[in-house]
């Protein structure tokens, strides 16, 4: 049952809308990581979280899950897997004891004991209505629902957005504490990167429906870095090192590739290590090359 | 079954107020036309006789029933207004196991409100030592069916819609369209004349009357609106089933 490699396979995915396209995008979760899907709005990550999860069809391309086809075992898939929205989708009549009654009859492996448990460490009223719930309290309602059914892999959307610090961290924590016994995968889509610094193992950057980058986190910011430098001074820097600069006043941060090569190229420059939101940022404004 | 009884709760559960709105119409209703049999209120001399005001009776509470039954139970729209509908496309039950939930939930409404019909048929027929069973079960499986046909309708419709905005605007246009369907029906020959009524200025005069008592009373008007709301349940369930497949675009 768990013998597969990858928890998800995307391969060649594309999906057309009017004005958008996912454009044969392809990227692998291998089992046991978390997995940070980032971009900026409309770039695609909701798009692509919908296809994998079937809520739409694609036009062409190969979607596996569990190693399983997404759409031909897509009932099996449903068993194992877990979705966290950025919004509650309960309905607000229900309360916390009536999600359990709900569910348990839809997981063959539902276990009241892990909810109640969740419900009473996230000190969530159990007969309230959820119409009356905070924000933070309707995540964390649709977190505990999420980890109560022994789910493979757990699939959100925005799920830590609009939500404190204080609760941000507290569900972070969760979530390496689900992925401790190295059986189970995390797709987590944010715009949030500092989060995903936190806790994630690799990261995917979608824009413009495009993957831009994939790979192991730690390799991703190790590769990238920050040149600075004068203005007069960019011809000097290869084409092909840079992804994009940005210009102000007292000179240009020029984001590089191959950051270990670079600084052996050009000695006399500093190349300060580059953040995940640095390099969204810098990849974003790619196509414009110098930007301020 | 335990798949079941989960979808079958959340269902009943979202469902129950409207149910008790209802319920509590039904009975005001069903209590106020036992007032007059209770106090004897037939026994006057130049009031309608006892069989005539109970088949009124029970052709009112039949058709209120099945009205009640038969109609929209509302949670297509409280799906997509919470974001349920996306959020069953990720949970384990198939389709199919949901739109059999759907009609399960419909058919236990019918049951509920056919047997208090009937309960308040006997109650009135006691009272007037009178037999109107089987009009009653005619009037209210033909009211069940007529409403269910526009639910039908009306749950194809939805169906179309992903989310809140998107129901609106379909709302909007649905509303529109029936009332153009309307207008255009009323532009056939026959269709916008109103009744004329007997010389007595009955709406009915006797010899209809009697023609329609003896369609209530067919043993063949029972087989057949059983078997159009068999046709109906099944068609309700694959609209259901359409409906509960269907991907956003």
């Amino acid at each position: 049952m768990n013998d597969y490699e990858n928890a998800i396979e995307i391969k060649g995915v594309t999906k057309k809308y009017d004005g958008f396209t996912l454009d044969n995008i392809s990227f692998d979760i291998p089992k046991g990581c978390i997995m940070g899907f980032i971009g900026q709005n409309g770039a695609g990550k909701t798009t692509t979280i919908r296809s994998l999860l079937h809520i739409t069809d694609i036009d062409s391309g190969e979607i596996r899950l569990l190693g399983l086809d997404h759409i031909k075992d897509e009932t099996a898939i449903k068993k194992r897997i877990a979705v966290v929205f950025d919004e509650l989708p309960f309905h607000d009549v229900f309360n916390a004891k009536d999600m359990a009654k709900i569910f348990e009859g839809m997981y063959p492996e539902w276990d009241n004991d892990a909810y109640m448990k969740y419900i009473e460490r996230f000190q969530l009223p159990q007969k309230k209505k959820i119409g009356q719930f905070s924000k933070g309290m309707k995540m964390k309602l649709q977190i505990a629902c999420a980890l109560s059914h022994n789910a493979e892999l757990l699939v959100m959307d925005e799920a830590t957005t609009g939500l404190d610090p204080v609760v941000r961290d507290e569900i972070l924590h969760i979530f390496m504490e689900y992925l401790q016994n190295g059986e189970r995968s995390i797709l987590m889509s944010s715009h949030i990167t500092s989060d995903l610094e936190k806790i994630a193992d690799m990261v995917t950057f979608i824009d413009k429906g495009k993957i831009l980058l994939t790979g192991y986190k730690d390799e991703i910011i190790e590769q990238h870095g920050i040149l600075k430098c004068g203005k007069d001074k960019l011809k000097e820097i290869d084409n092909e090192d840079i992804v994009s600069i940005r210009t102000n006043d007292f000179g240009a941060e020029v984001m590089v590739t191959n950051r270990e090569n670079v600084s052996y190229k050009y000695r006399e420059y500093v190349i300060d290590p580059a953040s995940l939101d640095d390099i969204m940022l810098y990849y974003v404004h790619r196509d414009m090359k110098e930007w301020s | 079954m335990k798949l079941y009884r989960s979808l079958i709760y959340r269902e009943l559960k979202l469902t129950r107020k409207r149910c008790i709105l209802m319920l509590i119409l039904f009975l005001l209703l069903s209590l106020l036309m036992l007032t007059p049999i209770m106090l004897g209120g037939f026994s006057e001399p130049g009031e309608e006789s006892p069989a005539e005001m109970v088949l009124l009776f029970v052709g009112m509470v039949s058709l209120t029933g099945g009205f009640m039954a038969g109609t929209n139970n509302g949670l297509q729209k409280a799906d997509i207004n919470s974001g349920w509908k996306r959020y069953s496309f990720v949970l384990p039950p198939t389709a199919k196991q949901q739109a059999i939930s759907d009609l399960f939930v419909k058919l236990c409404y019918i049951l509920f409100f056919g047997l208090l019909s009937g309960t308040f048929t006997l109650i009135y027929t006691i009272a007037a030592d009178f037999n109107a069973f089987g009009i009653m079960l005619n009037i209210y499986l033909g009211a069940v069916c007529a409403v269910m046909l526009i639910d039908i309708a009306y749950s194809y419709i939805v169906m179309f819609a992903n989310d809140k905005n998107q129901f609106k605007v379909i709302g909007v246009i649905a509303f529109f369209g029936a009332g153009f369907v309307l207008r255009v029906f009323g532009l056939f020959p026959g269709m916008n004349k109103t009744e004329k009524p007997t010389e007595d200025g009955a709406l009915l005069s006797e010899e209809q009357l009697n023609r329609l008592m003896s369609v209530l009373t067919s043993h063949q008007t029972t087989l057949c609106i059983l078997a159009v709301f068999v046709v109906l349940c099944v068609l309700f369930f694959l609209i259901m089933w359409r409906s509960r497949e269907r991907r956003e675009p």
